[in-house]
C-alpha cells in the first residue's frame, strides 16, 4: 500500500516535471546519452578494431578525420574516436551517478542525525563538514594524485563522494531541524518510538525530495571533476572518458589539428552536465513549497 | 467526592511545578531574559477525572502538557503519576511511561506525519512497545478507528491523511493516542483548528472513550465553555500561574478570582 502512496506523489510530481520546458529538454538530452552509453556495449563487438582503448584500425598511422569506416575520425594511434565517445559516456554516467550516490547517502544520513540529535554530535559532524566543504576538491584530489601516482577509476568516485556530502549534509539538517519540531515527530516520541526509528522512518522519507534534487547537482559536479582530472592528466589511464579523450588530444599535440577529435568529448561534457542541471532545476520546481503546499490541501 | 479524594493516590500530582525558558543574550541586551511559563503550579488530578486547564494564549497551557509528556522537564518541582516521581524517567522507565500517558496534539494537521498511511500511524505505538502479531496489530488498530468514529476502519485503514479532514484527522490523532489503552491522555486544545460543529462530535467522542475505557483526560481549551460542557474539574492558569481551581460548577458559579470573573464575563454563552 505504501507503493502505491509513492507512485501516486511520483505521477503528481512528475506531470509537473515533464510540463516544464527545462525538465521536458533535460530529459531528452539523457535519454540521448543513455542510448550513447548503452551503444558502446556493442560497438566493440562488431569489430574488435572498435573498441575504445585497445583496437587498433592496422591500416591506419595517425589521426584520420571522420570517414565511412570511423565516423568520428582516430587518435594518432588509430583507434575509432566515436567508440571511445560513446564509452566516455558510459563512464561520465558511472562517474556521476555513483559519486553522487554515495555522497548522497553519506550526507543524508549526516544531515538528519546532526539536525536530529543537535548538541555535540551536531557540532562535531557540521565543524567536520565545514572543514571539507571549504576543501577545493580538484585541488585535493590534484595533491593526492601527485603523492600516490595516478588512481583507479573507483578511487576517484569514492574521493569525489567524500569531498561532496558537505553541502548536502548542510541543508538535509536544516530541513531535519525544522522538523523536528513538528508535532507528529513528538507524537511518535511519544508513542515510544526510538531515535533511530524517528530518524528512519519519519524523518527520512521527508528529506528524500530534496535528497534527490541535490543528486542530480552532484552528478553534474562529479562528472566535472573527473573531467578535469583527467584532462589534467592524473585521471585513470586504463578508461577511456571524455576527459581523457581531451588529454590525448592536448598531449599528442592535435588540439588545433583536429576539431573532430577535440569538439564532441568537449560538447558532450558541457551538455550531459547541462542536461542534468536542467534535471535540476525542474524538480526545483516539482518541489516548490507553494506548489506542494496546494498538493497537501487536496 | 472530596471524602473519596483523600483517600486515593491521585493519578497526577503535581508540587511547586516551575518553569523558565532561558532566552540567550542578544547583542542588545546583556545577561539573560528569561520567560517565567509556569510558576508553583500544585495540582492533582483523580483517576477517571476529566480535568479541564483554561487560560488564554501564551498562559503556560501547553507547556504543562509537555511537561506531563516528559518532552520537557520542569526546572523545579516535583511531578507524580500514580504516587510515584516520574521527574528522572529516562530510557525503559520513560518508555513504560509513555505507553500509559499519551498526548492529543492541538493541529491535526501537523500531528500526522503524511508519508504514514493511516494503518502505519495508528500501528507504530503497538509495534515500538512490541504489542502483539502482526495480526492482532491490525485488528487492534482496525477496532480503534471503528471506536473514535471511522466507521468502517477498513476503509480509513489504508488511507492517508491528506485524504481526510480535519475532524477525521483529529480522530485518527485520538485513536493514536487510545491504541495503547493508557491510563491517561493530555488533549491540548483538541478542537480549536476544528469547527464548532465538529468541535462538538470531538467533545462527545472523548466522554465517550473516557466512559468505555475509563482514561482519565487532561483537556486543555482557551474556551471555557468547552471545560465546562466536558470537564469535571476546572482549574484556570493565567500567566503561568493557576487562579482557580475547583470542580466545575463552582468555578463557573462561584468563581472566587478576578480573573475568572472576566474570563465569564467574556463568554456569555455558557452552553453548548
Ligand atoms: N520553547 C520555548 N522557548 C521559550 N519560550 C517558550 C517556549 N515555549 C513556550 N514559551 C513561552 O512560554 C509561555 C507559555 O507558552 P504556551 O505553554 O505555549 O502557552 P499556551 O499553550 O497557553 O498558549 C509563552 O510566553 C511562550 O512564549
Ligand atoms: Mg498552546
Amino acid at each position: 500500500m505504501a507503493k502505491n502512496h509513492y507512485l501516486e506523489r511520483f505521477q503528481k510530481g512528475w506531470k509537473i516535471f515533464i510540463l516544464n520546458p527545462l525538465g521536458k529538454t533535460g530529459i531528452i538530452l539523457l535519454i540521448i546519452f543513455m542510448l550513447m552509453a548503452i551503444s558502446s556495449f556493442f560497438i566493440p563487438l562488431l569489430d574488435p578494431m572498435y573498441d575504445p582503448m585497445t583496437g587498433i584500425d592496422p591500416l591506419i598511422k595517425e589521426s584520420m578525420p571522420p570517414s565511412f569506416q570511423h565516423w568520428l575520425g582516430t587518435d594518432n594511434v588509430g583507434r575509432d574516436l566515436f567508440a571511445q565517445l560513446m564509452e566516455g559516456a558510459k563512464v561520465a554516467f558511472i562517474v556521476g551517478l555513483a559519486s553522487a550516490f554515495v555522497s548522497i547517502v553519506l550526507g543524508t544520513i549526516i544531515g538528519m542525525i546532526s539536525g536530529y540529535v543537535g548538541g555535540i554530535t551536531d557540532r562535531i559532524l557540521m565543524r567536520a563538514a565545514d572543514i571539507i566543504m571549504i576543501m577545493p576538491s580538484l585541488v585535493v584530489l590534484l595533491i593526492l594524485a601527485s603523492l600516490f601516482g595516478q588512481f583507479n577509476i573507483w578511487i576517484i568516485v569514492f574521493i569525489i563522494a567524500i569531498m561532496r556530502w558537505p553541502a548536502v549534509s548542510r541543508v538535509i539538517r536544516s530541513q531535519a531541524l525544522s522538523l523536528k519540531s513538528r508535532p507528529f515527530i513528538e507524537a511518535s516520541k511519544v508513542a515510544g518510538a526510538s531515535d533511530i526509528r524517528i530518524i528512519f522512518r519519519h524523518i527520512l522519507p521527508n528529506v528524500l525530495p530534496l535528497a534527490f534534487l541535490y543528486m542530480t547537482f552532484r552528478v553534474t559536479s562529479a562528472i566535472l571533476v573527473e573531467a578535469a582530472l583527467s584532462f589534467l592528466g592524473f585521471g585513470d589511464p586504463s578508461q577511456v572518458s571524455w576527459g581523457m579523450m581531451l588529454q590525448w588530444v592536448w598531449k599528442s599535440g592535435h588540439m588545433f589539428q583536429a576539431p573532430y577529435w577535440l569538439l564532441p568529448p568537449g560538447i558532450c561534457i558541457s551538455l550531459l552536465t547541462l542536461s542534468f542541471y536542467l534535471l535540476g532545476r525542474a524538480m526545483d520546481e516539482v518541489l516548490d513549497p507553494r506548489l506542494r503546499k496546494e498538493e497537501e490541501r487536496k | 467526592m472530596i471524602e473519596n479524594d483523600n483517600k486515593l493516590t491521585p493519578i497526577i500530582e503535581l508540587n511547586g511545578i516551575t518553569k523558565e525558558y532561558c532566552a540567550k543574550a542578544t547583542f542588545f541586551s546583556k545577561g539573560y531574559t528569561s520567560v517565567m511559563a509556569l510558576d508553583n503550579i500544585n495540582l492533582a488530578i483523580q483517576k477517571g477525572d476529566i480535568f479541564g486547564l483554561v487560560g488564554q494564549s501564551g498562559s503556560g497551557k501547553t507547556t504543562l502538557g509537555r511537561l506531563l509528556l516528559k518532552l520537557e522537564s520542569p526546572t523545579k518541582g516535583i511531578m507524580k503519576f500514580n504516587g510515584k516521581s516520574i521527574n528522572d524517567l529516562k530510557g525503559k522507565g520513560l518508555k513504560t511511561y509513555r505507553s500509559k500517558v499519551q498526548m492529543i496534539f492541538q493541529d491535526p494537521y501537523q500531528s500526522l506525519n503524511p508519508h504514514l498511511s493511516i494503518a502505519e500511524t495508528i500501528l507504530e505505538p503497538l509495534i515500538v512497545n512490541k504489542i502483539g502479531d502482526h495480526n492482532s496489530r491490525k485488528e487492534k488498530a482496525i477496532e480503534t478507528l471503528d471506536t473514535v468514529g471511522l466507521t468502517p476502519g477498513k476503509e480509513y485503514y489504508d488511507r492517508y491523511p491528506h485524504q481526510l479532514s480535519g475532524g477525521q484527522r483529529q480522530r485518527v490523532a485520538i485513536a493514536r493516542a487510545i491504541v495503547l489503552d493508557p491510563e491517561f491522555i493530555v488533549a491540548d486544545e483538541p478542537t480549536s483548528m476544528l469547527d464548532a460543529t465538529i468541535a462538538i462530535q470531538l467533545f462527545k467522542l472523548l466522554q465517550q472513550i473516557k466512559e468505555k475505557y475509563n482514561m482519565t483526560f487532561f483537556f486543555i481549551t482557551h474556551n471555557l465553555a468547552a471545560a465546562k460542557y466536558l470537564c469535571n474539574k476546572i482549574a484556570v492558569i493565567h500567566n503561568g500561574i493557576i487562579v482557580e481551581n475547583g470542580p466545575s460548577d463552582q468555578v463557573i458559579q462561584h468563581p472566587e478570582h478576578p480573573y475568572t470573573k472576566q474570563l465569564i464575563q467574556a463568554q456569555p454563552k455558557l452552553n453548548f
